[in-house]
């Protein structure tokens, strides 16, 4: 049977509903760990705006206090700034309390590494072995250290750098109309200042009060965007842009109102990149092959990882890319700023862009090669991935096959990639095609082979 | 595995050595086991002592109780008598003190205190603790979790109310030295003196996270040490000697005499006793015998229990409030009725000074109106299986004395007791032998040869 995970601790941190799955203990003994990993330096420690996200802070500086680590708290920021951060300062480490795009009855610890990196794959295991071993420093009266607060620096140290890559007074004199949904998240405050302070914008803004709930589900989806649709016909916005709780994911509106596709708002961002620096770009294998249209302009290579944000980092690393993300969720990494998903540094480059061009945002995602995509997923039993991987391999005999995650079958006119969720119990079946007939194809044969198991 | 001594969690609370005792998980687990014994959601009013720990202790204690669904106010470094009366006044449904008090600095703990500020009856002590060891505690969902807020207020409120009681304004013209031990008194009396213009002079009055200049005891010992040989130079009418917490007090004279730790609450009964004659002092079996000969004077009667605070509480409870002059230890852990009943040393300290103005006499004066008792204190290494031999040993040793069983064994004679129990903070086993007069030595090194047989 396929289960809800309402508590899972595993190499991706942990993450649970809050109160009777995801308790203060285990958050504490899981920071304990942490700090007990990273070594007894300073660790950085900020949130989102969840109403579980303060007694988390409590619970988690007690378990880094209890390591010997001194907490500095950058209270309720954004994801990424949370990871300029910590490489800036030198940290030894950081926590980010968010369960990011989950509903509001979940919360998660993101750990970081001294780079502010997301743990790889081998830190994970080495901090899981430490905290199932609960073998933790225990710092004595003499070796506990102090709690320092610094609430103001980390928004300016992560916006400076994202404004190195863009030309500030170019974007300033157009003064843009743009309309803004921050779902009452960690970048609330953050985005308003640096929309119509910085960046100079008539901004028209909702859900920028960090002190209330979510006011829609918390992935920025364009079913969820009414409000922000609305906001953009009623104010003639040019722009308009939605964060989910902790900034690191963008989705992006046109003056129409019409939400973009994340995978066009990806290809923008590796345009505006590449125009300004030619390298490598780096995908998850669910991505659009609108990237490698993009990438062909500028001949620059496109690589792809397996999903998921650290998956992407370490190929990015790898191959020093100048620009990545995953289309599949409207995260843009851009390693000039930092190797994380950044709103921030996406915003800049679609305002810059707009700027150089004097374009409408349509007319700029006009230019971009249409493709069809459909992405669903199927609630499936443990174990039914391999048999269905190789009934679609012989479907689809003479396809080009990446078994790095799931499987991914690539024909000259589309392709299509199964694979199952790392986060929740799921199976996630994706395709596309340059028709929309190709595409049901493509899509039907395989939503058959996956329905029968 | 705590290493040996380090942790001990029982009905009065959780303490330990940090580290290698008292962690972060058990300090997480018993605020959220509190939580769980209070209804929320009702307030919950915590502060901590200047210890370094406390920092990292008071972070759990707020997640706890934040998760189970309570507010959170946090009165930051204060001590435990100020945190009491902040319950009250706050009308919060509980608190929990941070701080060892009278342990040395790598120690900690937590103390809870119910609606009024009065500490857990045993019985509820006890639904506490099987709350913790069951470890399932009412967890709230994300909709009802608590928040934190702070108040600065508590300790002005705290000495207003003081000063209803205990009228400063008298007492000004005594000069007072006070050895604050780097702990929370030195906060409250620097305030004392600024609102109400006492003369009072402070020496190790730096709070301190990691080092105190002494060991934070209470007793004629460390008075005679630390206190006692600055009296004279200061000029000082009085001197006080305060634990971490300021819950207890010592004293030295004006002639620089280091006063034992056992007067302060015979001091305290004599003036609470006249005033209120025929009332009861609630001390333990290991305080001295002095304390009858002065209730006898005003008709009172001396109510002793087991040793700990929680005896003490217990008693508190099944006498009504005007039944009783005073309850105490002879650590110098006082609670006056006129003053909510906690153990409180700014309080025990004004008590004793009022006493002087109004009777118009030195400190050594009034400590000279008691006959002499001579007190020997002794302690062995405790084997726990051989207990019961060893009193029954001890009751076949004496069998004229007059026995008492509250807590180990007390023997009586007249003018003379001995008293052997199990120590309930460290592993030991305590010998304590009075005498009126001199030192009774014989009884002493008698029993101690007994309980040597026995034990270690």
């Amino acid at each position: 049977m396929s289960r809800v995970h309402q508590l899972k601790i595993g190499v991706s941190g942990i993450r649970g509903v809050v109160g009777e799955f995801l308790t203060p203990n285990l958050a504490c003994a899981f920071a304990q760990a942490f700090g007990t990993y990273v070594g007894q330096g300073r660790v950085v420690l900020g949130r989102d705006t969840r109403s579980s996200g303060e007694m988390l802070e409590h619970a988690v500086t007690c378990g880094l206090l209890a390591a010997g680590c001194e907490v500095v708290k950058v209270g309720v920021a954004p994801t990424p700034t949370i990871q300029v951060y910590v490489e800036e300062t030198r940290a030894r480490g950081g926590i980010a309390i968010t369960a990011s795009h989950n509903p509001p009855e979940y919360n998660a610890l993101k750990l970081f590494n001294r780079e502010g990196l997301f743990f790889n794959q081998y830190e994970r295991t080495e901090l899981l072995d430490l905290y199932h071993q609960s073998e933790f420093h225990r710092a004595t009266n003499d070796e506990i250290r102090r709690v320092v607060l610094d609430y103001d620096s980390a928004p300016e140290r992560h916006l400076a750098r994202v404004l190195k890559h863009v030309d500030l007074e170019r974007i300033r004199q157009r003064r843009f109309r743009v309309a803004l949904d921050g779902v009452n998240g960690a970048g609330s405050c953050m985005s308003v200042h640096f929309l119509r302070d910085v960046l100079g914008c008539e901004l028209h803004a909702i859900s920028v009060d960090p002190t209330q709930p979510f006011p829609r589900e918390a992935e920025p989806r364009p079913e969820v965007l009414d409000d922000l649709r609305a906001l953009v016909n009623r104010c003639h916005a040019e722009i308009a842009f939605a964060q989910d709780p902790d900034g690191d994911r963008l989705a992006v509106g046109d003056e129409r109102g019409f939400i973009l596709d994340n995978d066009e708002v990806l290809a923008m961002a590796v345009d505006c990149a590449l125009r300004r620096h030619k390298g490598p770009v780096v995908v998850n294998l669910t991505t659009s092959a609108v990237i490698d249209d993009v990438a062909r302009r500028y001949e620059c290579p496109v690589y792809r990882s397996p999903v998921g944000e650290a998956n992407v980092v370490q190929r990015m690393r790898a191959v020093g890319a100048v620009i990545g993300g995953e289309g599949t969720n409207g995260g843009i990494i851009f390693p000039a700023v930092h190797y994380c998903r950044d709103s921030y540094m996406g915003m800049a480059f679609l305002l810059d862009r707009m700027a150089e061009t004097g374009s409408t945002l349509s007319a700029l995602a006009g230019t971009l090669p249409t493709y069809y995509r459909r992405i669903e997923k199927f609630t499936f039993e443990h174990g039914r991935l391999g048999p269905i991987m190789q009934e679609l391999e012989t479907l689809f005999a003479g396809s080009q096959v990446d078994r790095s995650d799931g499987l991914k079958l690539t024909t000259p006119d589309g392709w299509l990639h199964v694979r199952a969720s790392n986060t929740e119990p799921v199976l996630r079946l994706a395709a596309e095609a340059r028709s929309v007939h190709r595409l049901e194809e493509l899509y039907g044969k395989a939503a058959r082979v996956v329905g029968r198991h | 595995m705590a290493a040996e001594g380090t942790l001990r969690i029982s009905q009065v609370g959780l303490r330990g050595i940090v580290g290698p005792g008292l962690t972060a998980g058990q300090v997480l687990d018993f605020a959220a086991a509190f939580g769980t014994l209070l209804d929320a959601p009702g307030k919950v009013v915590i502060g901590r002592d200047p210890r370094a720990s406390g920092v990292m202790i008071r972070e759990g204690v707020v997640a706890g109780l934040l998760a189970t669904g309570h507010d959170v106010i946090d009165l930051g470094v204060v001590s435990t008598p100020v945190i009491q009366h902040s319950i009250g006044r706050l009308d919060a449904a509980g608190g929990i003190s941070i701080g060892a008090s009278h342990n040395a600095a790598e120690w900690n703990a937590l103390k809870f205190f119910g609606a009024r500020g009065t500490y857990l009856p045993t019985s509820e002590a006890g639904e506490l603790l099987d709350i913790y060891h069951l470890k399932k505690f009412a967890l709230t969902p994300y909709q009802t979790i608590g928040r934190l807020q702070q108040d600065s207020a508590a300790i002005d409120q705290y000495l207003d109310d003081l000063a209803r009681v205990f009228r400063p304004e008298p007492l000004k013209k005594f000069r007072v030295l006070v050895d604050c031990c780097n702990g929370l008194s030195a906060l409250l009396l620097r305030r004392l003196r600024e609102r109400f213009g006492l003369d009072l002079v402070l020496i190790n009055e730096r709070l301190e996270g990691k080092a105190f200049a002494h060991e934070p005891a209470t007793n004629r010992k460390m008075v005679e040490l630390q206190l006692a040989p600055l009296m004279q130079h200061v000029g000082a009418d009085a001197g006080f000697l305060f634990d971490i917490d300021s819950d207890r007090v010592a004293l030295a004279t004006e002639t620089g005499e280091a006063v034992s730790e056992e007067l302060v609450l015979v001091v305290l009964a004599d003036d609470f006793l006249e005033r209120g004659p025929g009332k009861i002092v609630i001390t333990n079996v290991s305080t001295t015998g002095l304390l009858e000969e002065v209730a006898a004077r005003h008709h009172g009667r001396v109510e002793r229990v087991a040793v700990g605070r929680q005896a003490a509480i217990d008693a508190l409870q099944a006498f009504r409030p005007e039944q009783i002059a005073i309850a105490g230890e002879g650590t110098g852990a006082v609670m006056m009725p006129q003053f909510r009943f906690v153990y409180d040393g700014i309080a025990a300290m004004l008590g004793i000074l009022e006493r002087m103005e109004r009777k118009n006499a030195t400190l050594s004066q009034m400590l000279a109106s008691y006959p002499r008792y001579s007190i020997l204190k002794g302690e062995v290494g405790l084997e726990s299986h051989k207990i019961p031999d060893m009193l029954f040993a001890l009751e076949q040793l004496y069998p004229e004395a007059q026995k008492n069983t509250t807590d180990g064994l007390r023997l009586d004679w007249p003018g003379r007791w001995v008293h052997v129990r199990v120590s309930q903070t460290e592993p030991i086993v305590r010998v304590i032998c009075e005498q009126r007069g001199d030192p009774p030595r014989q009884l002493f090194e008698e029993t101690m040869e007994l309980v040597r047989s026995h034990c270690a």
